[in-house]
């Protein structure tokens, strides 16, 4: 059904040449507010954004390597690192589940973990499980003092080892 | 003269001053006719959120069975209890477990306030969901309801965020693993994941500033939303033409006709007049059946049978059972297993799989599907009834949607063991 229309105003000359400017002026306040308040909205996730952390430090020292003899394998649960020592041969493995950020438990075939079951082996390769990456190496190097130290900022490939 | 006058004028307002001033508080009084019934809805603030007649579908307690309110109520009870567990909280990690014992050991009321507080909030996250399966079973949030259907959705997920953002906040166990469980999780988001997880722990690691970020959360920003929501639902509830029922008969107009125009120029005189900018039929003229009812007392005493039952449920429950509260945070050793509370173990389950599936994609999928759903069925037959044959479809879909989750959750609570291993609970 065709619909009636309505019949077009004729508008008078002078109301003619103030709409295009009345709208440009309506468009330029709307853009202005939303543009404000997008803006300030943005503002709110600068602000609640930490600009700096004091976590834990990435680098840390372990102690002296005969404190870790060959066939250890010792988790470090504070640091969330396992210290692997096979002969001369040490290493950190990430104990930071790579599922959803549990710590892993030190277990008969290498870790597990509690919260959603899953496992890896002795060098941190998923085994079972949810985990979706294996676990990281971190590096391990020796300091002027004698002293080992584990570098979490830095990840190795997984079987690099430091000779000690 | 001028001086006698005063004084009786004084002595008269004084002695008129109680009923002076409870008739400036109440402008009614006890109503005893239709119309004071009317007034005395539309004339005090706190009641004129309702109608002042409601349809009689809406006082049926089998249709309705009460759980919009009990929610709302259960609300309430939280945020009394919260306040005044705010009085002795302090959110850093080294005193709020010490201020849990504290609750416990010397705060009059404490662990009973405590456990009002954690009842109600389990209360309202299974009650809010079955709000939602009425909702869904009667076919409520067909059109005109569709928005309202959407804010509810909205209302769940911030149900289900305020008690996960709550049970942080004892710093227990429980809390510190939940946290670290729950923004990993957030973590696999796509494209914003990471910086998401940022905002929320305010920290590379959880500590500190992650146990701030989720009190200001729990305490200001969700109730407020949720407040806010909650306004928005009810008042949407009136004006989307107040709760879904079922047609009325079409067969009416022919009755119409019968009646002698006489008795239809009566019956227009008594009901008319109270004229809103209301959908539905409460305006009635002619001698349409008027199926409605006066507020006060009928929906008043139906909502303060309700609000009674809610509390002396929370009561009765606080004092037989203690809120959970786990051992002191120990960022060496997770529990093993570590269980999320019950209404969070399907999603766990899930995870089990699949991080991002399980946390991210279906739980997103699932939402997407409870918002559109008002959208996507569009029949409109079958509303207001309980499983009506005509919604057979989406009804099977729904229910099957909500037992997977329920099979979901009895696996995670009770099938599973040690490093989240399978194990039988006989």
């Amino acid at each position: 059904m065709p619909v009636a229309q309505r019949p077009r105003m004729t508008a008078a000359p002078s109301e003619q040449e103030d709409m295009p400017r009345r709208r440009l002026l309506s468009w330029f306040t709307s853009v202005g507010l939303f543009g404000s308040a997008v803006l300030s909205a943005f503002s709110n996730f600068v602000f609640i954004k930490p600009r700096a952390t004091y976590g834990q430090p990435a680098r840390f020292a372990i102690g002296k390597p005969e404190e870790f003899p060959p066939g250890t394998r010792i988790s470090l649960d504070a640091r969330r690192v396992c210290i692997v020592r096979e002969g001369g041969k040490m290493a950190a493995i990430s104990t930071t589940c790579t599922h959803l950020g549990c710590i892993v438990g030190v277990s008969d075939t290498g870790f597990a973990c509690p919260c959603h079951g899953s496992r890896f082996d002795q060098d941190g390769n998923v085994t079972g499980g949810p985990a979706p990456k294996p676990l990281p190496w971190y590096k391990v190097s020796l300091k002027p003092n004698g002293d080992l130290e584990v570098d979490k900022g830095v990840e190795v490939m997984p079987g690099t080892y430091y000779n000690v | 003269m001028s001086q006698a006058t005063k004084e009786a004028g004084l002595w008269t307002a004084v002695k008129e001053l109680p009923g002076n001033f409870w008739s400036s508080i109440f402008r009614n009084p006890l109503p005893s006719s239709d119309l004071e019934r009317a007034s005395t809805s539309f004339t005090n603030f706190f009641l004129h959120i309702h109608p002042v007649k409601v349809h009689r579908n809406t006082l049926r307690p089998i249709y309705t069975l009460g759980l919009g309110l009990i929610s709302f109520f259960l609300f309430l009870i939280l945020m009394v209890t919260g306040i005044l567990l705010m009085f002795y909280y302090v959110p850093s990690t080294t005193q709020a477990y010490d201020r849990m014992l504290d609750l416990r050991g010397s705060v009059a009321f404490g662990t009973f306030l405590r456990n009002m507080h954690r009842w109600s909030a389990h209360g309202m996250v299974a009650v809010v969901f079955l709000h939602m399966c009425r909702v869904f079973l009667t076919g409520a949030y067909k059109k005109p309801r569709e928005f309202n259907w959407v804010l509810g959705v909205g209302l769940l997920l911030v149900t289900l965020f305020l008690s996960f953002t709550g049970y942080l906040l004892p710093w227990d166990q429980l809390a510190f693993w939940a946290i670290t469980v729950g923004t990993s999780i957030a973590g696999y988001a796509p494209l914003v994941g990471q910086q998401i997880k940022f905002l929320l722990l305010g920290d590379a690691t959880v500590g500190q500033e992650a146990l701030l970020r989720f009190y200001v959360l729990h305490v200001a920003v969700l109730p407020a939303t949720l407040m806010l929501l909650i306004g928005v639902h009810f008042w949407r509830i009136r004006k989307d033409g107040g709760l879904s029922r079922p047609e009325e008969p079409a067969n009416l107009a022919v009755r119409v006709t019968a009646v002698p125009v006489e008795k239809a120029v009566e019956e227009k005189k008594r009901t008319y007049g109270l004229v809103g900018f209301v959908r539905g039929p409460f305006t009635k003229i002619g001698n349409i059946p008027d199926n409605s009812v006066y507020s006060w007392p009928n929906l008043l005493m139906a909502e303060l049978f309700v609000f009674v039952l809610t509390v002396a449920a929370i009561l009765t429950l606080s004092l037989l059972f203690h809120a959970p509260l786990e051992e002191p945070v120990n960022v060496m050793h997770p529990p093993n297993p570590a269980k999320a509370p019950w209404y969070f173990l399907g999603l766990q389950e899930m995870v089990s799989y699949s991080a991002f599936w399980g946390g991210i994609g279906i739980p997103t999928v699932f939402v997407l599907l409870l918002l559109l759903a008002p959208y996507l069925d569009r029949n409109p037959r079958g509303v207001g009834r309980w499983f009506a044959r005509e919604r057979l479809l989406a009804n099977t879909i729904f229910i099957t949607l909500v037992v997977v989750n329920v099979i979901f959750i009895v696996i995670g609570t009770f099938f599973r063991g040690p490093n989240w291993s399978f194990v039988s609970p006989w």
